[in-house]
C-alpha cells in the first residue's frame, strides 16, 4: 500500500462468518476496482490490527471510511484505536434496514439479489469518498 | 461452541488473491469438509476484543491459513493468547501446485482449485488433531 496525496483507505470487515461481511467486501473491491479506481486504496484490516505501521500511518494521515458488515465494527473500533476517528463510517447491517424484503444467505456465493446490494454500498462507499476527498480539498466547513 | 471442536482462521485478503483463496479454502472447510467439528473465527473481532472469541481462540486448539508473509492470521491469534496446532501458507501451496489465483475479486479456476486442495490438507489437519 503506497503513500500517495489525494486518496482515501477504505478499511473494510473481513467478515468470514457472516454474509453482511461478504457484502462489505464485495462493495468496497467494486470501489477499488471499478467506482473511485483513482481515489481510493484498501487497508487490510488483519494485518493493520496485527500492527502494519505503513498501514496505521496511512490511517493517521489520509481520510478512511471504514465499512463494517455488523454491529461489533470491528473495523471502525480498530481504526479509532490505532490511528484516529474514520472520516465516515458504514454498517451493512443499518444499510440493510432500508431493504426488510432482503434475507442475506450466503457467505460465499451470493445471490443475484445480494450483489445488487452489495452495488448499493459501493454507491454509498463512492460517495463518501467523494465527501471525504471534498472536505480535505476545503477544510473551511469541516465538523470537528 | 463445543469441545472437541477446532477453530480455524483466515486471512481476510482483502487485496491480495492468495488471501482471498484463504478466506474461499475455509468456507469450504467448514462448510462442507468438516461443518460439525470446526468453528469459523473472523481475526478483526480478537482484537477488537469480543470475548466470546478470544475465549474459543484460547481454549481450542487452532488451525491458521495465512495468505501471505504478514502471517496476519497467525500473529492475530498468538498475540490473543491462542494456540496454533496447524497452519497453511498459502503461498508455499500456490508454490508447490503450480497454481496462479487471477485476482482478490476473482480468484478463478486455479484458485478455486488451490482452495480446495488447501481446505482438504485444513481438514486433513483437523483429523488429526481429533485423533490427539
Amino acid at each position: 500500500m503506497g503513500m500517495a496525496s489525494n486518496k482515501v483507505g477504505i478499511v473494510s470487515c473481513s467478515g468470514e462468518e457472516i454474509p453482511e461481511g461478504t457484502i462489505s467486501r464485495i462493495a468496497t473491491r467494486l470501489v477499488l476496482e471499478k467506482l473511485r479506481p483513482e481515489e481510493t486504496v484498501t487497508i487490510c484490516l488483519p494485518l493493520f490490527l496485527a500492527g502494519g505501521e505503513d498501514e496505521r500511518a496511512f490511517a493517521r494521515v489520509f481520510p478512511t471510511i471504514t465499512v463494517d458488515g455488523c454491529e461489533k465494527r470491528c473495523a471502525e473500533i480498530g481504526t479509532k484505536k490505532y490511528s484516529g476517528k474514520p472520516t465516515a463510517t458504514i454498517v451493512i447491517t443499518d444499510i440493510l434496514k432500508k431493504y426488510p424484503q432482503l434475507k442475506l444467505k450466503s457467505r460465499d456465493d451470493p445471490s443475484a439479489e445480494e450483489l445488487v446490494l452489495a452495488e448499493k454500498v459501493a454507491e454509498e462507499i463512492a460517495k463518501k469518498v467523494d465527501e471525504a476527498l471534498e472536505q480535505k480539498r476545503h477544510p473551511t466547513g469541516r465538523e470537528e | 461452541m463445543g469441545s472437541g471442536k477446532v477453530v480455524v482462521v483466515a486471512c481476510a485478503g482483502m487485496d491480495k488473491a492468495l488471501g482471498a483463496v484463504a478466506r474461499e479454502s475455509v468456507f469450504k472447510v467448514v462448510e462442507v469438509l468438516r461443518p460439525g467439528k470446526t468453528e469459523l473465527v473472523c481475526l478483526p473481532p480478537l482484537l477488537a476484543g469480543v470475548s466470546s472469541y478470544s475465549e474459543l481462540v484460547k481454549t481450542l486448539p487452532v488451525v491458521a491459513v495465512d495468505g501471505c508473509a504478514e502471517r496476519c492470521a497467525t500473529k492475530l491469534v498468538v498475540k490473543t493468547g491462542g494456540k496454533i496446532r496447524g497452519r497453511i501458507m498459502v503461498p508455499d501451496s500456490a508454490k508447490k501446485h503450480g497454481l496462479v489465483p487471477k485476482s482478490a475479486s476473482d480468484i478463478g479456476s486455479d484458485g478455486a482449485k488451490l482452495a480446495e486442495i488447501i481446505a482438504e490438507e485444513v481438514a486433513s489437519i483437523i483429523d488429526k488433531l481429533a485423533e490427539g
